[in-house]
């Protein structure tokens, strides 16, 4: 069995497909997302230059808010009084990214569409919410109206998340959950290949192991082990690289992420191996139906859109309930963000009983030692 | 040693395997000599119980063969018509592979890894995986990994397609060397010179039934060709064949493209009686040559068909 096994990893090592997809490309795909998301959360804006041009009837409030912005360590507007020609001007030499006419209802003139314009248009929004709010207040609880000055003065506070386990939560670590789930899953291409050289109709090498000595249930035990080994591996080494390379706020117990990327692994080869094992369909066919299953798999578990998953959950809860990259997803989620052990466990129970039903079918598929044709 | 009877094999319509009897003896190279698609394969993927059959029985070392007769399998090697390697191994890996599968003792298993390695000849090519090998030594590693546990049965099939000259005839010689050393082999092939070269015994296949068997010699015996005549001749007539087909001991001449061709039955002299005869009617002719009767010959006296159509 260690004979088969050791020669198994081996080939399963060396093999391109075997090694770019369930590790290369989510390591890939893991620096890339790095490089995307986390600078965005580092980025230094700059202080956006901003006119203001006053006119009959200025609301002072809004002269007070833009003041406020204009204070302070984090300065993120520079505003300079103007008038309308030297404002215009100013704008038209991109001296200043927007004016704002600061009348009875202010208003705003932008020169482009970039972060700075952004910025100051949501600010004007931000404003006219908080103005609409206090507005609000003052006809139906003047006496609160103190407190909600003092809210709307406190804008730059930045707004911090928070779990219902009390750690906070980093909105773009979802994506390397599902990363993660995706690089499991991608441990079907070891499966299918394992899964093919094992039928005789299928490979020469097959046929030549068939009719060897060895038991066909030790041949397959050996590749199904082999498989479950290296994507481990794989996984491990994935999640290593997003811990203590790219520094990715992980904070669940080692233990419990282990088990999450073990029976990950586990339900990605099951995946590969059944599929693998499915009658006389066509290599190409068998490995679209893979690649399809892994990738849209992965994006309803919210890989390429945050608000995938949560939209699944609300519209059609059955299939994040049944998605193993949802799952596996989801079982991070538990440990490191809800400190949800109810659901961790379901996560983790329903993988393992779709890895078993999956191993057992292609096990069945597989066993056969005579075939109709070669 | 191997007794098959009655082996009957259908896919769908098609009856591949058509009531086939063979029985090979131990020590004998017993060629199955067949065009393509003429069954051979198959014969041979039920004997290995790789196929399921319809009908009939194979019986090997005296023991029915089941695929979970791993008593059996244990003595059998098997060198494959498509090879049958890892790309991902190395020379020497590959042949360790699948002697492992055999052989569980790893210093007798090295041992024998080495000897396969000499014997095919690719002792400078042991580290080399299968895509930098040349077609030939190819080959020679699918063969190495089919005999490197030392079989008492090796099956052959067809190990010489799209192989060079050269590695040809390191092939063939090889396989005389493992049946001096007491392994029995079947060998399939549509090529009749390899098989005439090196087989014991034959079998000559067509459309899943065996239609001739023994040593070449029997078999070239069964047929009424002794001797096949060839001469360049140009511009001969009829009343010319004429004369040539009546001389004694021909039964059959053709003339194409400026060949004569004429088949003769065992005696002497068949060759200068046709000289004599076409130096009579004054007629220029090339080159001559004589030809004992080819298994070709055989085939085609039964089939009516050459082997390679």
């Amino acid at each position: 069995m260690l004979h088969l096994i050791r020669y198994n990893i081996l080939v399963k090592f060396r093999n391109f497909n075997t090694i770019f997809w369930p590790l290369a490309f989510p390591l890939i795909l893991g620096t890339l997302f790095y490089f995307a998301f986390g600078k965005l959360d580092e980025a230094d804006f700059e202080t956006v230059e901003t006119a203001v041009v006053e006119e009959a009837e200025a609301d002072a409030m809004f002269l007070e808010f833009l003041d406020t912005m204009a204070d302070g360590e984090e300065q993120l507007l520079a505003v300079e009084k103007m008038s309308k020609e030297e404002a215009l001007t100013a704008l038209t030499d991109k001296k200043v990214s927007g004016i704002f006419f600061v009348g009875k209802e202010p208003s705003l003139t932008v020169g482009g569409n970039g972060i700075a314009e952004s910025i100051l248009q949501s600010l004007l929004e931000s404003y006219g919410n908080g103005k609409q709010t206090m507005e609000h207040v003052m006809k139906t609880h003047p006496e609160g109206m103190p407190k909600a000055v003092e809210a709307m003065a406190d804008y730059k506070t930045l707004v911090e998340q928070a779990s219902l386990g009390g750690r906070t939560t980093d909105g773009n670590v979802q994506f390397f959950y599902a990363l993660v789930a995706m690089a499991c899953l991608y441990g079907a291409f070891m499966g299918f290949g394992a899964a093919i050289a094992l039928q005789a109709n299928l490979t020469p090498v097959a046929a030549r192991r068939c009719i060897t000595p060895t038991h066909k249930l030790k041949l397959v035990v050996s590749e199904m082990l082999s498989c479950f080994v290296l994507h481990f591996v794989d996984i491990l080494v994935l999640l290593i690289y997003l811990r203590y390379i790219l520094k990715l706020d992980f904070r669940g117990n080692t233990g419990e992420m282990l088990l999450i990327s073990l029976i990950g692994s586990m339900i990605g080869v099951s995946m590969g191996i059944f599929v693998g094992s499915i009658g006389r369909m066509q290599e190409s066919v068998k490995v679209g139906i893979l690649l399809g299953m892994s990738m849209v798999g992965s994006f309803l578990a919210g890989l390429m859109n945050a608000e995938m998953k949560y939209m699944v959950d609300h519209y059609a809860p059955i299939v994040n309930k049944l998605n193993p990259a949802a799952l596996i997803s989801d079982a991070f989620y538990c440990i490191n963000v809800y400190d949800d052990r109810v659901r961790y466990t379901r996560s983790l129970a329903t993988l393992s009983v779709m890895c078993a039903v999956l191993v057992i079918a292609a096990f069945y598929m597989v066993r056969r030692e005579r075939y109709d044709s070669l | 040693m191997i007794q098959i009877e009655n082996l009957v094999k259908r896919y769908g319509d098609l009856l591949a395997l058509d009531h086939l009897n063979l029985r090979v003896d131990e020590g004998e190279i017993y060629g199955l000599l067949g065009p393509n698609g003429s069954g051979k394969t198959t014969a041979i993927s039920c004997l290995l119980s790789l196929l399921k059959y319809d009908k009939g029985s194979i019986r090997i070392f005296g023991e029915e063969m089941r695929p979970d007769n791993y008593k059996i399998k244990q003595q059998i090697g098997i060198v494959l018509q498509n090879v049958a390697v890892f790309d991902e191994l190395t020379v020497y890996e590959n042949i360790d592979c699948f002697c492992g599968l055999y052989v569980k003792n790893k210093e007798e298993r090295r041992r024998l890894v080495d000897e396969a390695v000499e014997f095919v000849g690719l002792e400078g090519y042991t580290k080399m995986r299968p895509k930098k090998l040349s077609g030939g030594l190819l080959r020679r590693l699918n063969i190495a990994c089919g005999i490197a546990h030392k079989p008492r049965l090796i099956i052959m099939d067809e190990p010489t397609v799209a192989v060079d000259p050269q590695s040809r005839n390191r092939i063939l010689e090889g396989i005389q060397e493992l049946n001096r050393q007491g392994s029995t082999i079947i060998y399939t092939s549509h090529y009749m010179e390899e098989v005439e070269q090196i087989c014991t015994k034959i079998a000559i296949i067509d459309h899943g039934r065996k239609i001739a068997e023994g040593t070449k010699e029997e078999l070239k015996q069964m047929i009424k060709t002794g001797e096949t005549v060839t001469i360049e001749a140009v511009m001969l007539n009829e009343e010319q064949l004429q004369m040539i087909k009546e001389l004694p001991h021909v039964f059959d001449i053709s003339y194409e493209s400026q060949t004569l061709t004429v088949r003769c039955t065992t005696a002497k002299h068949n060759l200068i009686r046709i000289l004599d005869t076409l130096k009579k009617q004054e007629t220029v002719f090339g080159r001559v040559y004589s030809e004992l009767p080819t298994l070709n010959d055989v085939f085609l006296e039964i089939t009516g068909k050459q082997l390679r159509d």
